[in-house]
Order: C-alpha cells, then sequence, then structure tokens
C-alpha cells in the first residue's frame, strides 16, 4: 500500500507501508491494505505508519499533524495536511515551554484574531506534545 | 578642487558603503533561490485538492457552498502582503501604490473596505488611512513559512465571509514570475473558484466519512489556505529578488562613484606636484638672475 503525505512544504512521505493509524473526526482509524475507498476528515493529532506487517507497536514512525484530508484508495493512501512535524524532530522541553508561552498569550489576547493565534498555537503545541510522549513510551 | 585628504576620505567611505551592499546583495541572492524552491512545493498539495474538489462535485453542489457563494460585494477584505524590512527597490512602494488605487476604486463604488496587512511596512502604510479598517496586522513571519502561519490569518477570514460581514476576500501581494520580473497582483480567495482537476484520482464509489459536506468544507477551507500560503511563498521570492538587484544595483553605483572619485584624486595630486615643480624651477630662475 503506497502512503502519500502531503503538505504545504511539499510531499513528506511518499513510500510503501502496511499499516497507517490516523485520527478522525469519529476517533482513530487503522487503514490496512485494501480497505475500501473512503474519504475523511484528520484532526489534529498523532499520525503512526507501520512500515512492514512485522514491525512492532515499538517501531512506528510518528508524525504530529495539524487536521486535513486522508483519502484512501484500496492500495493507495493520500493524506493532505497543511503541517507535519516528524516524530524525532520535537524536541519535548521546547513543545512543552512552547504551549506554555501559547497559553499564557490566549489569557492576554486582545482581539479575536489575536486569540485565534494563540488557540491555533495551543492545539498545535498539544498535539506535539502528545506525539513526543508516544515517542518516549517507544522507547522505554 | 577638492583636497586630496578629502577625496581619499570619501573614497574610505564609498568603499565601505559599497562591501556593505555587496554582502545584502548575497544574503538576497541566497535567499532567493531558497524562497524560489519553496514556491513550487506547495503544488502537489494544492494538486490533490483540487481533484479531491471535483470528485466531490459529483456527489455534493460545490457552487452552493458557503465558501463557494457569490453575492453582492459591499464589503471587502484585503490581505496586504509586503516586507518587513525595506533597501528593496520598489517592491513595497509598488504593492502599496495598487492597494491605494484599490481603495479609491473601493471609496468610488461605495464599497466598505477593510484590511488585514502582513509585513511591517504594509502595517505602516495603513496606519496612516483612514479609509479603511484594520483588523489585524502580523509581522515577523519567519523567512521559511510553515502552513501554521496562515491558520489564523484563514480562520478570521474564514469566519468573516461565513457570517456576511465581508462579501469578498482579495490577496494583494507580488507574483514572482522569475528572478527579473515581478509584479504587484491582485488575486480574489473568495468566493473561490472552483476549475475541475482532468484526473480526479479519487474512486467513483467512495465513502465520505462524515458526510459529503463536512469533507467539502475540509477540502475548500484547505484550497482557500492553500492560496493565500502561495501567495505568501510568492511575495518572499519576489521580496527577496527585489532587495538582490536593488543591492546589485547600488554596488554597481558604489563602484562607478569609486572610479570618479579615484579619477578626481589623481589630479589633484598630480596638479599639487606640477605646481610644485613650477614653484621650484621659478625659485632657481630667480637664483640665476
Amino acid at each position: 500500500m503506497h502512503l502519500q503525505l502531503i503538505t504545504l512544504q511539499g510531499v513528506r512521505v511518499d513510500q510503501k507501508i502496511y499499516e497507517l493509524i490516523a485520527p478522525t473526526a469519529d476517533g482513530e482509524i487503522a487503514i490496512f491494505p485494501g480497505h475500501e475507498p473512503l474519504v475523511t476528515l484528520a484532526i489534529p493529532g498523532a499520525l503512526a505508519v507501520r512500515h512492514e506487517k512485522a514491525d512492532r507497536d515499538e517501531q512506528l514512525e510518528y508524525f504530529a499533524i495539524s487536521g486535513g484530508v486522508v483519502e484512501v484508495n484500496p492500495n493507495a493512501i493520500r493524506v493532505l495536511v497543511d503541517e507535519a512535524d516528524h516524530g524525532d524532530d520535537i524536541v519535548e522541553a521546547e513543545s512543552r515551554a512552547a504551549l506554555e508561552r501559547a497559553l499564557q498569550m490566549r489569557d492576554e489576547a486582545k482581539d479575536s484574531i489575536e486569540l485565534d493565534q494563540a488557540r491555533q498555537l495551543v492545539d498545535r503545541h498539544m498535539v506535539r506534545l502528545r506525539v513526543a510522549d508516544l515517542r518516549r513510551r517507544q522507547r522505554r | 578642487m577638492a583636497s586630496t585628504q578629502a577625496l581619499k576620505g570619501r573614497i574610505r567611505s564609498v568603499k565601505s558603503t559599497r562591501q556593505i551592499t555587496k554582502a545584502m546583495e548575497l544574503v538576497a541572492a541566497s535567499k532567493m533561490r531558497r524562497a524560489q524552491d519553496a514556491t513550487k512545493l506547495s503544488a502537489p498539495y494544492t494538486l490533490a485538492a483540487r481533484q479531491l474538489l471535483t470528485a466531490l462535485s459529483k456527489h455534493t453542489s460545490v457552487k452552493e457552498h458557503a465558501l463557494f457563494k457569490k453575492r453582492p460585494v459591499k464589503t471587502r477584505l484585503m490581505i496586504v502582503i509586503a516586507s518587513d524590512k525595506g533597501l528593496a527597490g520598489a517592491y513595497n512602494a509598488n504593492v502599496v501604490r495598487l492597494y491605494a488605487n484599490e481603495l479609491v476604486a473601493d471609496d468610488k463604488a461605495g464599497i466598505k473596505n477593510t484590511t488585514i496587512t502582513i509585513g511591517r511596512k504594509a502595517a505602516q502604510f495603513v496606519a496612516r488611512l483612514k479609509d479603511t479598517e484594520v483588523l489585524g496586522s502580523y509581522q515577523e513571519l519567519p523567512d521559511r513559512p510553515g502552513g501554521r502561519e496562515i491558520h489564523a490569518i484563514m480562520d478570521s477570514t474564514r469566519h468573516l465571509f461565513e457570517s456576511g460581514q465581508v462579501d469578498a476576500v482579495d490577496v494583494l501581494y507580488t507574483a514572482f514570475h522569475s528572478s527579473i520580473d515581478q509584479k504587484a497582483t491582485i488575486t480574489r480567495v473568495l468566493p473561490a473558484g472552483f476549475e475541475p482537476a482532468e484526473e480526479p484520482g479519487v474512486a467513483p464509489d467512495v465513502v465520505y466519512e462524515p458526510s459529503a459536506e463536512e469533507v467539502l468544507n475540509g477540502v475548500a477551507y484547505r484550497l482557500v489556505g492553500a492560496q493565500i500560503f502561495q501567495a505568501l511563498l510568492e511575495a518572499r521570492a519576489s521580496e527577496h529578488s527585489m532587495r538582490m538587484l536593488a543591492m546589485k544595483n547600488a554596488t554597481d553605483n558604489a563602484s562607478d562613484l569609486i572610479d570618479d572619485l579615484t579619477l578626481e584624486m589623481n589630479k589633484a595630486r598630480q596638479s599639487a606636484i606640477t605646481q610644485e615643480l613650477a614653484e621650484i624651477s621659478g625659485g632657481v630662475e630667480a637664483m640665476n638672475e
């Protein structure tokens, strides 16, 4: 099954995989080869990729994604998101600090635009932290 | 004629100016290359979104969607993209001139105008105007913008449009055609236009979850966002290439100036020597008599 992860900064992943776990509005869904054609909305969260059937959970590759669209065909998946950060690129301490700054910004926002901006940041860093958390559990 | 000393001083100062403009030219050139590459990266995203939209248009009426609905324009939102820094030739001046023309046109047509600015130079210009209401200004966006920079802009834009507070949204930016051709341009992003893609890329019997309408919502939003994002990227690439050109001209001018000043200094030195010689030979003549 072929996976394409497309972001505004270009194509991030373009390779064969075995399983994709994606966060959607109705909960997490796992997609295996031969899945029926489906288009659904992804919500901000952790996207997990299993490359080979024999891969254990510890070997999953994670991406922190912003919301987007998941398009499933029997042997190809296309994930369209604004942004995807690889789990390895996320530094937990940095994200935690950034989340705190964002929360503070949200509380001090003066107009609706500032509030929108702050909310976006809060969501984003929460997702990143969750991915960092998943990664840490893997290493144990 | 100016003294040799004074000319020497001027040459030195022009030389150091040239050094600075040369360095700025090189910096702008490398930034331009990166920005230019970035303008091409969002193409797969836009294509995929358009393909999805084409597939969706067979299941649900795209034209009736809130983001696509056309209505008479009574209020208009303009998103003006300029730079944070100056010294980029006519870059900001071109954007601001086009913006001012649009404002005059709106004023004549009786359209109420609101503005969101990106970049300090745009914010500075708009702050002095009375004809428009400024909804927000974004400054110091990073050199390599990611998707999140436009999220906030997109969300407030969409909210304004859907709630009927504005009837149209235009983006004013500098389109990047090539490294020597950039033009201040205005593009309508809302109500969104829709051109069907040739190949849907999606199976016809596909299931939409939670519903076709909601997926359409998400896709339409992303397509509009991608358009604004692309404008931002092109504006960046244009800014850097115009700055590079401006700095190259400044460097060339400084070189010319140094040549002229050097010539003048040599002349001044030569005439001082000639005069001294004339004085000496005059003295010798006087002694011989």
